[in-house]
């Protein structure tokens, strides 16, 4: 029994440092946009986002009630998924968000988690022990539609944001104003990053916990898993801080308030939405289909395909690669004590290493390395370059008149003319308009 | 099973949830400048790793919104009209989103 015990302990401690790691990670996510349209100064942004995040994990429980309770069966000591494979599966998740860390490749921590598990679950318990229709229900299925769905909301509240607010006599339309929004907006986003990923580390505790008999299956989630969950995650968001100047260096250079907000807030409405009924996915897609969906509300918008493909791939490979190293650790962990041994001994050395690379990073960011910097660009940031905009100047139909207006009868009023005569012309002999009128100006011009 | 009315339930609260806040946040900015009374935000001073707004640029915005506060075709009355619905705007904002976040929280049920 001492054996499990120490098992479980060693879970939540890998648990909480996944989770410390994805408020690390994540940050940025929540909070850059906000940085980059000035909306907020970097330090207040940081400090909002860990305190929000650390609200936000103790709102609901449904994430974690699907983790711990539907996705692999676990309902006790010498049934289900034992307490040695729950540790491989963290251990091959926390592997494989540090390659795709170190490699700066589009990833979720999210889906590393759920792949570790699962590939830990079937090679160490068996196919039986997946629920693969609760699997689909919950985390496939929503991890294909939530980046499409916040995609489309951004898409229609950017579209929203810019007609509503559009004029066309040249006065400021307040558009600035959506930075104060911002504030809110990204603090939404914040709070919904806290319910929906500290509860998958809930979720991974509770099953550890059910797992190896310390709780019943349908007993409700323990108060100080919550309150460590919410404590880590915040404290991660906190540390994760510095690397968005990196992020904004490189990333979000095109983002506009209004197109922000409007995205902030679909993220958060498409995050909160799900996490209710108790969907896990990642938030950091979601983020990016809302990015990516207001970038394509804007005028003058074009998808960069090859950027868009080579990000929907990395999300696609996550899960199952997630699941191969998972199962990998799995592998390793059935051989027994000496298997559990080498499995722990395999996450210390990678905490190590992110350590030591991240504090390299840091002193790479202070001495503007650019190589080093380049990886620490959030995949939000990533997903921005998506899309492209052109520039569109609004048009402006009724401004000449009103400086007519203004000017009086003056020297603009024979040239409005000119234009009028040079269009009407244009139009008379057909094609091939805009150079003819301008050679006709110009004719007219030279004459004057 | 697939619970598709999960799905659709999510798609469908979200897309109406952002669309009301972004549309009533919207509403009240553009009643906001429509009341004489356009917001100017100066973005906030940080590293110089952003270049978002160049200085010049704020400058002219400034000038516009200045500019703007003095001329409006709308009387006094018409005025404070806006400025009171856009405050109203701003207000459900906050409400829809509270209500929203309430809403998920299972304590309050």
């Amino acid at each position: 029994m001492d054996h499990t015990l120490l098992i479980v302990v060693l879970v939540v401690v890998l648990a909480l440092f996944f989770d410390f790691t994805n408020g690390f990670h994540d940050t940025a996510n929540a909070m850059a946009t906000p940085i980059a349209t000035g909306a907020m100064k970097p330090k207040v942004a940081v400090t909002v986002a860990a305190i929000l995040n650390l609200v936000g994990a103790f709102l609901s429980t449904e994430v974690a009630k699907t983790v711990s309770g539907g996705i692999l069966t676990a309902e006790g000591p010498g049934s289900g998924v034992p307490t040695q494979i729950i540790l491989a599966g963290l251990v091959g998740a926390i592997a494989w968000n540090m390659i795709t860390w170190l490699f700066g490749l589009p990833s979720s921590s999210s889906h590393a988690l759920f792949g570790g598990l699962i590939g830990a679950a079937i090679v160490g318990a068996g196919f039986a022990s997946v629920n693969y229709w609760v699997l689909l229900d919950k985390v496939v299925l929503p991890a294909l539609l939530a980046p499409v769905i916040a995609g489309l909301v951004a898409f229609t509240a950017t579209k929203l944001a810019y007609v509503i607010t559009r004029r066309y006599d040249g006065l400021p339309d307040g558009r600035a104003g959506f930075r104060y929004g911002q504030i809110f907006s990204s603090s939404l986003v914040a709070l919904s990053h806290g319910t929906n990923d500290a509860q998958k580390t809930m979720g991974v505790i509770t099953l550890a916990l059910i797992a190896g008999g310390y709780q019943s299956q349908s007993a409700p989630i323990e108060w100080w898993v919550i309150a460590a969950c919410a404590l880590a995650i915040a404290a991660g968001t906190y540390t994760g801080g510095w690397r968005i100047i990196d992020t904004l260096g490189k990333g979000l250079t095109e983002v506009k308030p209004a197109q922000g907000f409007a995205s902030e807030v679909s993220t958060g409405a498409a995050i909160l939405a799900s996490s209710h009924l108790g969907f896990a996915l990642s938030t950091t897609q979601v983020a990016s289909g809302s990015v990516i969906g207001s970038g394509l509300g804007r005028r003058g918008s074009r998808v960069r395909w090859k950027t868009a493909r080579r990000i929907a791939l990395g999300w696609l490979l996550t899960l199952p690669a997630a699941a191969i190293v998972g199962a990998v650790a799995a592998l390793v962990a059935v051989l027994g004590t000496v298997g559990v041994v080498i499995d722990v001994a395999i996450a210390v050395a990678l905490i190590v290493t992110i350590f030591v690379v991240s504090g390299r990073q840091r002193a790479g960011a202070a001495q503007m390395k650019p190589t080093a910097i380049a990886k620490g660009v959030s995949d939000v940031a990533k997903s921005s370059r998506v899309v492209k905009i052109r520039k569109v100047k609004p048009k402006r139909p009724k401004r000449p008149k009103k400086s007519e207006v203004a000017a009086g009868p003056g020297k603009k009023k024979p040239k409005k003319k000119g234009k009028g005569k040079t269009k009407k012309g244009g139009k008379n002999k057909g094609k091939g308009g805009k150079g003819k009128k301008y050679t006709q100006v110009k004719g007219k011009k030279g004459n004057a | 099973m697939i619970d598709w009315i999960s799905f659709f339930s999510v798609a469908f609260a979200s897309i109406v949830g952002a669309s009301l806040v972004v549309a009533l946040y919207a509403f009240g900015l553009r009643l906001l400048s429509t009341a004489g009374r356009p917001p100017h935000v100066e973005p906030a001073e940080f590293t110089d790793a952003i270049t978002v707004v160049t200085p010049e640029e704020a400058e002219r915005e400034a000038k516009r919104v200045r500019k703007a506060r003095k001329r409006s075709p709308l009387s006094r009355a018409q005025k404070r009209l806006a400025l009171a619905v856009a405050r109203l705007c701003f207000v459900l904002c906050a409400a829809l989103v509270l209500f929203g976040v309430w809403l998920i929280i299972p304590g309050f049920h």
